[in-house]
């Protein structure tokens, strides 16, 4: 809720007809413009826009700083491409427009969209910015668009010279599947210096982000708190059920591997050190057999809280040794809507030959050429399929047993 | 014009007539070009503490010793004058020039502007001298910008103390701030005294 004037210096030279960014460049600015003029005012009714253009025949002013929405997104409309951007004299403009402001309460930022190379130097573009901090206006960058060799050297150094306590900030914005303005959504340009979202900025990534919204499940605790929590706590279930499904997967495949055999000699060499240390947690894992067992049969019975932590933990420490561990334990700990999966992946890993071969190979006392560690082997290879099957009858089974 | 005390402070009871920085609206007063955001509003304080260095003090940023501080007063006074505690090595600030009733300054107005009054200042570590006004400038001030383009030759300018001589008014400068606009008048919102002391009232 900063009382604010803000004037935005849009770019529109040569450079912004290149449909990098869906569907030109010059759109993806206008419509994070219209968002972020929006943002503003929500979120202060007595807050100012202003809009410049640097490029064109010079740098002009379109509207001075006003609350009124309206007149602003009228005068995005029939802007003209063409020209080369003047960085400098739009920062010194804008700076000017802010000067003579209404009411001197407000405070003054400037938001500038660099999306053509920078023809300033180092020097010059940190002069401005000390005026800036001198002065006490904030700059907001972002950099989307062209990247040569020094602009993203030239505008850090113009945030360096600006800013004042962090109330300055940069995003570069690569081209890509985003469009510009979801990337800004959740920026500190949107959300304002550690304020939290304001409700526009919140709303606004929860619709237009669509399918993959900004709140976790895809619902908004304020809109509907109880589906949320319904949400969370079957995540949570069905998470702890997932990760007593893998621990007991990698219970059997450490049994079966201490009787395995090595398939591949080039693999071992590779993944050998590695493979080591992970395989005393793997033994570890084993020892620990009963007393984890017992965990993960209790926590698939009883409600998930604390022993679903304890189990991360265990998790994690193991997977900060071995990336490949990591990447196991990774997909146990996957999303609900991949579970089924993960599962899959988990055992498909264990009966991928490489990796199986590796952590064999560095079990003491085992000869992989051994014929009955062969037999095991195959075996294991076979099962593969109806594993993942196994497992889940397997755990209900042994929670009839209890 | 500057007088020293060359007395002891009391008999003469100089604390109470350095007085008017409890007339300083302390939450609205900014300074341009400041190191640490917030740090100009520990340069008011009691004449007494005007030496005690051991708190916050207000220092430019590095390489730049021009210092902007706008104070908004809670109610018109009349100035007589002021008195600066600078910094040691140089960076005392070495001219003063102040600008009435006016906000929203920034460097380039103050730079450009004729000022009320300026003064060249003297390093004033002892908090002895005073400056004095021009007096029939200063009778109903409600806010004061204080400019201090240069130190005495030091990259930055530290000011340790900002103190004003002269008497305060009850008057106030700005519009009213508070009305109610009432579409039907709602009578809980306007008892009399005689009313809530006691005995009835009927509203039909």
């Amino acid at each position: 809720m900063v009382l604010e004037a803000t004037m935005i210096c849009i770019d529109n030279s040569e450079w912004m007809r290149n449909g990098d960014y869906a569907p030109s460049r010059f759109q993806a600015q206008a419509d994070a413009v219209n968002l972020i003029c929006g943002a503003k005012t929500q979120s202060n009714p007595e807050n100012t826009v202003g809009v410049l253009t640097m490029a064109g025949k010079g740098v002009r002013v379109l509207v001075t700083p006003t609350s009124d929405l309206g007149k602003i997104l009228a005068c995005m409309h029939g802007l003209e491409i063409g020209g080369e951007m003047n960085l400098a004299a739009g920062i010194q403009v804008a700076q000017l427009a802010l000067k003579h402001r209404q009411n001197k309460k407000q405070q003054q930022r400037i938001i500038v969209f660099a999306g053509s190379p920078v023809m300033h130097d180092k020097k010059a573009l940190e002069m401005i910015g000390k005026k800036l901090k001198k002065n006490s206006v904030a700059l907001d960058i972002v950099n989307f668009g062209e990247d040569d060799g020094g602009k993203t050297e030239k505008l850090e150094a113009l945030l360096a010279a600006v800013n004042n306590n962090d109330t300055s900030h940069i995003v570069h914005v690569p081209a890509g599947p985003n469009a510009l303005s979801d990337v800004l959504i959740s920026t500190p340009i949107f959300t304002g210096d550690g304020e939290g979202g304001s409700g526009f900025a919140a709303s606004a990534a929860a619709a237009a982000a669509g399918g993959v919204s900004g709140f976790e499940f895809g619902v908004d605790p304020n809109l509907d708190p109880e589906l949320a929590l319904a949400l969370r706590v079957s995540m949570e279930e069905e998470r702890a059920r997932q990760e007593a499904a893998a621990k007991q997967a990698a219970e059997e495949a450490s049994k079966e591997e201490k009787g395995g055999e090595e398939q591949d000699a080039t693999m071992t060499e590779r993944a050998s050190e590695g493979a080591s240390e992970a395989d005393n947690k793997k033994i570890e894992i084993a020892d620990d057999d009963d007393t984890s067992l017992q965990q993960a049969l209790a926590m698939s019975m009883d409600e998930p809280t604390s022993s679903q932590d304890l189990q991360d933990t265990e998790m994690s420490d193991a997977a900060a040794e071995d990336p490949e561990l990591a990447l196991a334990l990774q997909l146990s700990v996957q999303d609900s809507t991949k579970d089924s999966s993960s599962q899959a992946d988990v055992s498909k890993l264990l009966a991928d030959q490489s990796f199986v071969s590796s952590i064999l190979a560095s079990l003491p006392g085992v000869d992989p050429n051994d014929p009955s560690v062969k037999e095991v082997l195959a075996s294991m290879q076979n099962q593969s399929e109806p594993q993942q099957k196994q497992d889940e009858d397997k755990a209900p089974k042994k929670e009839e047993e209890k | 014009m500057a007088c020293t005390h060359d007395h002891s402070c009391e008999d003469h009871d100089c604390s109470s007539s350095w007085s008017l920085y409890k007339h300083i609206d302390l939450s609205k007063v900014t300074a341009l070009n400041e190191a640490n955001p917030g740090s100009v509003k520990s340069v008011f304080k009691a004449w007494e503490e005007r030496l005690n260095s051991t708190g916050e003090h207000l220092e430019s940023n590095e390489g730049d010793p021009e210092l902007l501080v706008y104070i908004p007063f809670t109610s018109d006074v009349k100035i007589k004058s002021i008195s600066i505690v600078g910094g040691a090595d140089g960076t005392s600030p070495s001219k003063l020039r102040v600008f009435i009733n006016r906000d929203g300054i920034d460097f380039s107005d103050a730079q450009s502007m004729q000022p009320v009054q300026e003064w060249d200042l003297v390093e004033n570590l002892h908090g002895m001298l005073e400056y004095q006004t021009r007096y029939s400038k200063f009778q109903s001030v409600a806010n004061i910008t204080l400019h201090f383009p240069e130190s005495f030759g030091s990259d930055t300018t530290q000011i340790h103390y900002i103190g004003f001589k002269g008497e305060a008014t009850q008057l106030k400068r700005d519009v009213v701030a508070t009305i109610v606009y009432e579409i039907t008048p709602n009578p809980s919102d306007h008892k009399t005294r005689a009313e809530t002391g006691g005995g009835l009232s009927h509203v039909e």
